[in-house]
């Protein structure tokens, strides 16, 4: 095959959404049997390309061409023909079928029953088996998906487009929601894959992970293809420049912290899933007034228990949560919002925003029963106006309604703002955040993290869970690593390499301490 | 201008245009049916405006006119009012209540049981307000045990609904058939017109008129539940929840108690229609049926874009229809049930009404 | 005490049979992610257009052809009808309770002004119902000398078998071939059907007009048995009797047909239990209330355990998690 013919052209392509051009004039050419990786921040517009690679939507201009050849791709029926294969983010499996029933979904093995035509299910297991030998690819065809573990639903989703025999096979943030051991063993996976001769396309962020596999490497910036780079010959930083479009660094400005007196503290706090196992294992820490306490780990790890359970959204199962002394483990929501807490959760779509009610409204969430804004449970109309204003003007939250604006036609960044907003208003001596930056670009970033230095410097007491490594090194004063429910590791910011948080996180250092 | 402007694009105003173009693609398609029967879809609206009198007719029988006319139609309106309200709370809080049917039957039945049982001893204005409070007392326990249900068992209050209409139905037809029925007309006895909320047939003025005295009380209700809804804390509880239950939950609403207050006044409401449909519009129950208007009920919400005061507009419009038609039929002898015939339509244009108007756009 | 037994046997399976089709009907569109409250005018809208059918054949036909003819057309008309819903639920988006409400309320207003429509101006008489009697009922010689499970093959109505070899095929298309694995994944996750190149909103319009179909064939046998006729009295509740059948059976069609059994044998025992304490036949009322309180008293215990279709109620919107 000639080194020069690409099995993967897409020219000139350009995606309008309201308000945003995803993609403006990218043209990328992917070889046959490279691992070729789309990097990107976030909204730099590596999905929309992908998706539209995947026919899922299709381009407002520009062409695509497969193996030479110009072609429509309107659905991802057609993407299937030309076998193009697409692990999306959020997998796509059903839920109560087992791994064959999954695998061979729209492309059934019939045999006959009588007359009759059915559904093969022997044939498939048989087929699945076959299939996951040959790649390596480690599943029991007759699992039922629900049972299964994250890495082992997405061996099913690599396996769904083998059974279809793609050969060009576009993987979407695929390790987001794995574990270090997991990530390692998905690496060798799509090395496997191309050692088998086929294309990969990577859609990540994290730069470690292209070193590690791509051959090639595309960076987009706001729609627009920054840099094609030969990964072998350029350095994670170069590439790290060229994805943020300046000079990386990692200083939100910030003074020396003054620590006061714990604000909180964590007692052997443990707290259970559905399943009755310890998302939360016995975790002790405190967080003084004036500190950012950074929780680092890899996601899943415990780290949404721990702050619903500190918000009082889940049940402690076991120890206390004890704020300024008082044991708020019992707590109802409401109370432990009075007696001090203030939380930014990681859903604000679902969680932290009535996406349907007005701007004010949702400024008002936590307030509104307050003596300032209601007498014997009327509202305060002229109340919620004025402080809903204020809190526009002061945080710059940026609608085309001011606060009658529905919230749900807001863009994330303000939706952003308006959660932090009235979480920080109220001025609470702890405040919780809960991945504060996920999905926003780079200028609202740092925003945020100087909004969060802000609060330790006023004197709050700053909880900050994410799991950006960059996030909690840029804001936090002391590190904590959370692995499997436990903390692993507790140290000032300033004592720990990144190798050495890289480590705890993976579980292979610490676990004696506590 | 700028109202004017906000009542065609504004986001204020959607809910409206969305009925307002639901109303007018039924009404078309119902001239069509009439016109392909050969009759005249002008005249035959005009009737159903002279059946409810809005309109004079050009003769009347005996102690009749054009103002008994609408008292009547304002006797029919009453429980349509409450009944749509009653569906109109539960779903601002994100419930399907389409036990009204039920709640109607348990009021409207337990009213009758007790006033029956106390028999003369109560003056008039007292067992009138006894109804009403019996009413309010039966629906809202009914809608309390839906929100019961679903709280602490996580039961589907459709499903509940659904369970409650048919157990409400049986049981109270074994009553009334086996203690309480009527020999001649085969439903059940007769409320005693000191209790029934509808003064019947009032000589006033050489004339013969039903007054309704639960009609102001509807109409109070339903203003004072929009305050409720929009200017007090528990409305904007029941709001949040009905919009997003996570965030809800989140802000620190109680949800058991929220679901429970909502419920329970939707069943309220469910029961004051009951009463105001079997004490009032009618003195007596139908016995192995359920009030069909219970379940109309969640359309003409659906009409008036949940609103407690656009309740009371679709409520007046299906009124209209239903009221209206059996003057219509008997002028253009068309068949009576044309009138549910259009309704049903107007339902289905408002069910996906939401499409005609599009749905809000957003980032994200 | 034998006599009872037939009789509560006889009757429950006639009452059970036509039950149990429909609640498979609810089970394929439910299965599919469309919620479905609308079989009751399904079946209501399939027995009009069969009656209609029958009692128009009748005219110029004797014999068995115009009740099998009637069936034929109750299942077109329910399936027509019911395209009506998935047309609200999946093209326009409605909600789907709302929905099926307003199915029921519009079957209902249709059939009866219909039915006296029709009988005016083809059959030349006032009348708000087609007049059909009972359908004719046959006994399988040797097999009901059986000593009680003869009764089942007692006095059987035909209508009985042709649900019965009905189920068994709608079993078998659900549980056994692509169509219906692709059809219980709709229910489960949409996207995954998507991805897997089937087009969601084909096979959830197939699944709502099946269960429009199998509903017409249960609302024409109400039609030749219980009522004798078909009129407005065909809107008693069934439908939604049915759907508190398929719950009851966890959307599984082998324990939604035991669930049927249950209530048609409450019902016909009920009745039997009535007749033989001499009580009056209002009482009948008390034991019809049975199935309601089952289900009521299983969901509050089973509800956790229960799962409906996960995907139950949600329109599918391509690209959207």
């Amino acid at each position: 095959m000639n080194e020069q013919e690409f099995i993967v052209e897409m020219r000139g392509i350009t995606k309008r959404f309201p308000g945003i051009t995803a993609n403006d004039g990218v043209s990328i050419q992917i070889r046959k049997g490279e691992i070729y990786a789309i990097l990107g921040e976030n909204g730099a517009g590596k999905s929309t390309l992908m998706s539209m690679l995947f026919g899922m939507i299709e381009p407002d201009e520009g062409e695509i061409f497969i193996r030479g050849k110009r072609e429509r791709i309107d659905s991802p029926r057609r993407a299937t023909q030309l076998s193009i294969g697409m692990v999306h983010q959020h997998f796509r499996l059903v839920s109560n079928y087992t791994v064959a029933e999954n695998i061979i979904l729209g492309m059934e093995p019939e045999k006959k029953c009588g007359p009759f035509p059915m559904v093969d299910i022997a044939g498939a297991n048989a087929k699945v088996a076959a299939l996951s030998e040959r790649y390596g690819l480690q599943v029991d065809p007759t699992d039922v998906i629900e049972d299964l573990n994250v890495a082992t639903r997405q061996r099913v989703e690599i396996l769904k487009m083998l059974y279809r025999e793609a050969e060009i096979l576009i993987f979407d943030e695929p390790t987001a929601v794995l574990t270090p051991q997991e990530i390692a063993a998905f690496l060798d996976i799509v090395r496997g894959l191309r050692d088998q001769g086929k294309t990969v396309i990577l859609i990540t962020h994290k730069l470690e992970e292209i070193k590690q596999v791509a051959d090639r490497c595309a960076i987009l910036n706001r729609g627009k293809l920054i840099s094609v780079m030969d990964v072998a010959s350029s350095t994670t930083s170069d590439m790290a420049r060229m994805m943020v479009g300046h000079e990386v660094s990692f200083s939100t400005p910030k003074a020396p912290p003054h620590f006061g007196s714990p604000v909180l503290r964590l007692e052997n706090l443990t707290v259970k899933n559905a399943a009755g196992f310890n998302s939360v294992n016995s975790v002790s820490f405190e967080v003084r007034a004036g500190e950012v306490l950074g929780i680092a780990g890899v996601s899943g790890n415990g780290q949404n228990e721990l702050a619903d359970a500190i918000a009082g959204l889940q049940r402690c199962h076991g120890g206390k949560i004890i704020l300024n002394g008082r044991d708020i483990s019992n707590l109802s929501i409401r109370e432990r919002v009075e007696a001090g807490v203030a939380y930014i959760p990681e859903d604000r779509h679902n969680v932290g925003l009535v996406l349907d009610f007005t701007l004010r409204d949702n400024l008002m969430l936590k307030q509104y029963y307050r003596a300032r804004f209601a007498h014997r449970h009327v509202m305060d109309e002229i109340a919620f106006d004025e402080y809903g204003k204020e809190l526009i003007g002061r945080y710059d939250i940026r609608s085309n309604q001011g606060d009658a604006t529905i919230t749900r036609s807001m863009s994330g960044g303000n939706q952003q703002k308006a959660v932090i907003a009235r979480e920080l208003d109220l001025k609470t001596p702890l405040v919780v955040f809960m991945q504060p930056t996920r999905g926003l670009d780079a200028g609202a970033v740092s925003n945020i993290h100087r909004q969060i230095i802000a609060e330790r410097d006023r004197g709050a007491a700053v909880l900050l869970i994410s799991l950006d490594l960059d996030e909690i090194l840029d804001c936090s004063d002391t590190i904590a690593i959370i692995f499997q429910g436990h903390i692993n590791k507790i140290a000032p910011a300033a004592s720990l390499t990144v190798e050495e948080i890289g480590l705890y996180m993976m579980g292979v250092k610490g676990g004696e301490a506590a | 201008m700028r109202l004017l402007r906000s009542l065609f694009f504004g986001d204020r105003f959607r809910m409206l245009r969305a009925s307002f173009w639901a109303l007018l693609f039924s009404l078309a398609a119902g001239a069509v049916i009439l016109f392909l029967m050969g009759k005249d879809p002008v005249s035959a609206y005009a009737n159903l405006l002279q059946g409810s009198g809005l309109l004079p007719k050009v003769k009347y029988a005996g102690r009749q006119n054009q103002l008994t006319d609408f008292l009547s139609f304002l006797d029919a309106m009453t429980p349509m009012v409450f009944a749509s309200l009653s569906v109109a709370v539960a779903l601002r809080s994100g419930f399907f209540n389409i036990g009204v049917p039920g709640q109607m039957l348990a009021a409207g039945f337990c009213a009758h049981i007790v006033t029956a049982a106390l028999g003369n001893v109560l003056p008039s204005p007292l067992a009138k307000l006894l109804v009403l409070v019996i009413g309010i007392a039966a629906g809202a326990a009914m809608g309390a045990f839906m929100g019961w249900l679903k709280d602490r068992f996580n039961v589907n209050e459709v499903v509940t609904s659904i369970m409650l209409n048919s157990i409400a139905m049986y049981l109270i037809t074994f009553y009334i058939n086996t203690f309480y029925v009527d020999p001649v007309s085969r439903q059940s006895r007769a409320i005693s017109d000191a209790a029934r909320l509808t003064l019947s047939g009032v000589r006033t003025h050489g004339m013969k008129a039903d007054f309704a005295l639960a009609f102001p009380l509807a109409i109070l209700v339903a203003f004072l539940l929009r305050t409720f809804l929009d200017r007090t804390t528990y409305g904007f509880e029941i709001r949040a929840l009905g919009l997003s239950r996570g965030a809800a939950r989140y802000a620190g609403i109680s949800l058991s108690r929220t679901t429970l207050l909502t419920m329970a006044l939707s069943g309220a409401l469910g029961g004051l229609a009951g009463v105001a449909y079997f004490c009032g519009y009618f003195a007596s129950i139908q016995p192995g049926t359920v009030p069909g208007m219970g379940f109309d009920a969640i359309a003409v919400a659906l009409l008036g874009g949940n609103h407690a005061l656009g309740c009371i507009l679709a409520s007046f419009l299906i009124t209209v229809i239903s009221k209206g038609s059996v003057y219509m039929s008997s002028r253009l002898s068309v068949e009576p049930e044309i009138a549910s015939l259009i309704t049903s339509v107007i339902l289905i244009f408002s069910a996906c009404s939401a499409s005609f108007v599009g749905r809000r756009g957003g980032h994200d | 005490m034998t006599e009872l037994l037939n009789m509560m046997i006889i009757d429950g399976l006639s009452f059970a049979l036509p039950l149990f089709i429909m609640a498979i009907g609810g089970i394929y569109s439910e299965k599919s992610g469309i919620t479905n409250l609308a079989l009751e005018g399904f079946q209501g809208v399939g027995a009009f257009t069969g009656a209609f059918a029958a009692v128009f054949l009748a005219q110029s036909m004797t014999g068995a052809l115009p009740y099998y003819v009637s069936f034929l057309c109750a299942i077109i008309g329910g399936g027509v009808f019911a395209l009506l819903h998935a047309l609200l639920c999946i093209r326009f988006r409605a909600n789907q309770v709302i929905s099926g409400v307003v199915m029921n309320i519009l079957a209902m207003a249709m059939t009866t002004f219909l039915t006296k429509r029709i009988n005016a101006a083809v059959f030349g008489h006032a009348g708000n119902k087609f007049l059909l009697g009972t359908s004719a009922r046959f006994t399988v010689p040797v097999l009901s000398d059986i000593p009680v499970l003869g009764a089942v093959f007692t006095d059987v109505y035909p209508f009985e078998v042709i649900i019965l070899v009905v189920a068994v095929v709608m079993s078998y298309v659900l549980y056994r071939t692509p169509f219906g694995l692709r059809l219980r994944a709709c229910g489960d996750n949409p996207h995954s059907v998507d991805a897997a190149g089937v087009d969601v909103n084909r096979v959830r319009s197939v699944a709502v007009v099946i269960s429009g179909c199998l509903s017409g064939i249960a609302g024409m046998s109400f039609a030749y048995s219980i009522s004798a006729n078909f009129s407005a009295d065909i809107y008693l509740g069934y439908g939604y009797l049915s759907i508190a059948a398929l719950i009851f059976g966890n959307w599984t069609i082998l324990p939604a047909f035991g669930a049927c059994l249950l209530f048609g044998l409450a019902r016909s025992g009920g009745t039997v239990l009535i007749q033989q304490l001499g009580l009056p036949s209002s009482y009948n009322d008390l034991v019809r209330i049975l199935p309601y309180v089952l289900t009521l008293v299983l969901l509050i215990f089973f509800s956790r355990s229960n799962r409906s279709p996960r995907a139950l109620g949600e329109p599918y919107e391509k690209g959207k998690r």
